[in-house]
């Protein structure tokens, strides 16, 4: 059995009777025993897999109506609840927390049949773009296992890109589903702020992380946001915006549209193989009908300190509630006076998760608050208006995702700014609220580099036409495992 | 300049027990530098803009019942009540 194939191939060949959910899921459980020891994407398994895809299978069997899944292997990162099920959000202060409710993206995937094959590893609470901090160890990059997959939704990439499972959900406030898309070559999608319901993802930033899904192909991920999408009475932040079915007309292509090629994103320091697969990909559009023009941004110089000033702030607040009585790992309450025992249940958070509070309790604070935060939050709007007025003359925005190649394991734990500077080219659309896509372009010395567009907020389904035309264009190695 | 004694002001702030706010230090300031690039934005006279919500759009507040017992979640819990370190 092929495990080598999109999910919309998956749910062709079950419908035609060619293979079965469980023969499926089997030969995905292998595989993640094969090579999961070596990557570490997954956290947990389901255990209870194989059972639900011969229920699967025997409902296909009896002509009951089935979910548009038809029992295929998801795996979800390890902050989103699904009720029974650890979330640990990579940390040892949710190591044993099981969750009491579905997230709405789960139960609505449940509702489509949909199997989840395991909970898949992240940076601790999702603040990290390397897996690194897990504290858990770390996921390693299927392409070279001594390199980083890229975080925070690291262990969704791998899953996605290593055949252990046809799609994953990861979480993107800064880049943390388009960078690890990008590492694994891998698609990787941001929507608009409000598409996908937040209800029951642990929260890091709440005013610009998304629900995300990762999948082989852009077809794919139409698909997820079809099933996914949409208003939830649970999260108010959530938008009701008709962009009908994300897989219809997909192949419009991009004949006459104007794409503007953002110069502060491709700027000094961008790796030369980033660069030059970038201009590839530009010029591929444009022999497909597209016009590319290049624009200046200024606001993205300073997104990334806006972004991480931000961030670190909404993180200090979210993270107040894990204090061993509500939330947290388990030690007596006897003998502690109040805040020493609070105080000492935090200590196991990881290092980068206390450095991020120490920031999110420092730039907030009285006589820093008009330095940093009032200033970050002045970027936030600036840069909003400058991409608002960029969507005005393009219908789509285009850079590199990343601008480095994927990097080994260790070489920037120690370098918080160095590892701030890769998500210059993500945060942008998290800042604001735009949706942006990473699609798998090229690979430089056996190292993948994923080719970043952008779009006008509420225009998921063009960017998706748009991807997916830039995808065509592309023939890639197939993943050296 | 982040002070050792910063460290500890924040970090007690946070509620977060730090062995060695030393180790912070250089860290902490190497972020903090670099969010000194904001000063340089030029967005003095910006306008904070923030998406409002009016409350006719949010749900009703309506009681759900839930059947799980959710104090049995906690970790220390004495009947119906929450069991916390006593405060000084």
């Amino acid at each position: 059995m092929n495990l080598k194939i999109s999910a919309l191939e998956y749910v062709q060949q079950v419908q035609n009777g060619n293979i079965s959910a469980e023969d499926f899921i089997s030969k995905t459980l292998e595989q993640i025993n094969k090579v999961d020891e070596k990557l570490h994407a997954f956290l947990s398994i389901n255990d209870d897999a194989v059972n639900q895809a011969r229920a699967i299978d025997k409902k296909i069997k009896s002509g009951d109506k089935v979910g548009s899944c038809f029992g295929m292997p998801i795996s979800i990162k390890d902050n989103m609840c699904i009720k029974g099920s650890k979330t640990t959000c990579g940390s040892k202060m949710l190591e044993n927390f099981v969750a009491p409710y579905d997230a709405t993206v789960i139960s609505k995937l449940k509702q489509q049949d949909a199997i989840f094959i395991g909970k898949v590893n992240l940076d601790e609470f999702a603040m990290g773009l390397t897996t690194e901090f897990s504290a858990f160890g770390p996921s390693k990059n299927p392409w070279n296992p001594e390199y980083v997959p890229g975080g925070s939704s690291g262990g969704s990439a791998v899953s996605v890109s290593a055949f252990e499972c046809l799609m994953s959900l990861g979480s993107d406030t800064g880049g943390s589903v388009r960078n690890p898309a990008s590492f694994c070559s891998v698609v990787g999608y941001k929507p608009t702020y409000g598409l996908i319901s937040r209800y029951g993802l642990i929260s890091y930033a709440n005013s610009i992380e998304q629900i995300g899904p990762l999948t082989r192909t852009v077809k794919d991920t139409a698909f997820m946001l079809n099933m996914i999408s949409g208003l939830d009475p649970n999260d108010n932040t959530t938008i009701n915006v008709k962009n009908g079915d994300y897989l219809s007309d997909i192949d419009s292509g991009i004949e006459g549209k104007k794409i503007g090629i953002i110069k502060e994103m491709m700027a000094e320091g961008t790796d030369p193989a980033v660069l030059s697969a970038t201009n590839d990909a530009i010029a591929k559009l444009e022999s497909l009908g597209a016009i590319c023009e290049e624009i200046s941004i200024d606001m993205v110089k300073y997104s990334v300190a806006a972004y991480y000033t931000i961030t670190a702030t909404e993180a200090g607040s979210n993270l107040a509630r894990y204090d061993n009585i509500r939330y947290g790992y388990d030690f007596p309450v006897e003998g502690y006076e109040f805040n020493s025992y609070i105080s000492k249940a935090r200590k196991n958070f990881g290092p980068e998760v206390i450095r991020r509070m120490i920031i999110g309790g420092f730039v907030p604070s009285a006589g820093h608050a008009g330095k940093y935060f009032l200033k970050a939050m002045k970027v936030k709007s600036k840069l909003t208006k400058e991409i608002d007025e960029a969507f005005k003359k393009f219908d789509f925005l285009i850079a590199p995702t990343v601008p480095i190649l994927p990097f080994k394991l260790g070489e920037k734990i120690n370098d918080p700014v160095a590892l701030f500077l890769i998500d210059i080219n993500t945060v942008t659309a998290n800042l604001t609220g735009k949706p942006a896509i990473s699609i798998p372009f090229s690979i430089s010395n056996g190292l993948p580099i994923g080719i970043q567009l952008f779009a006008d907020s509420n225009n998921d389904k063009s960017l998706l036409q748009a991807a997916y035309a830039l995808e065509q264009t592309v023939k890639l190695p197939e993943v050296p495992i | 300049m982040v002070t050792e004694e910063e460290i500890e002001r924040v970090s007690k702030l946070m509620k977060i027990d730090v062995d060695d706010h030393k180790e912070y230090v250089d860290k902490v300031q190497s972020m903090i530098n670099y969010f000194d690039i904001l000063d340089s934005a030029g967005v003095e006279s910006e306008e904070v803009t923030m998406h409002e919500i009016p409350i006719s759009s949010l749900r009703e507040d309506e009681h759900i019942p839930f059947n799980d017992k959710l104090i049995e979640k906690l970790n220390n819990y004495k009947g119906t009540y929450v069991r916390a370190p006593k405060m000084s």
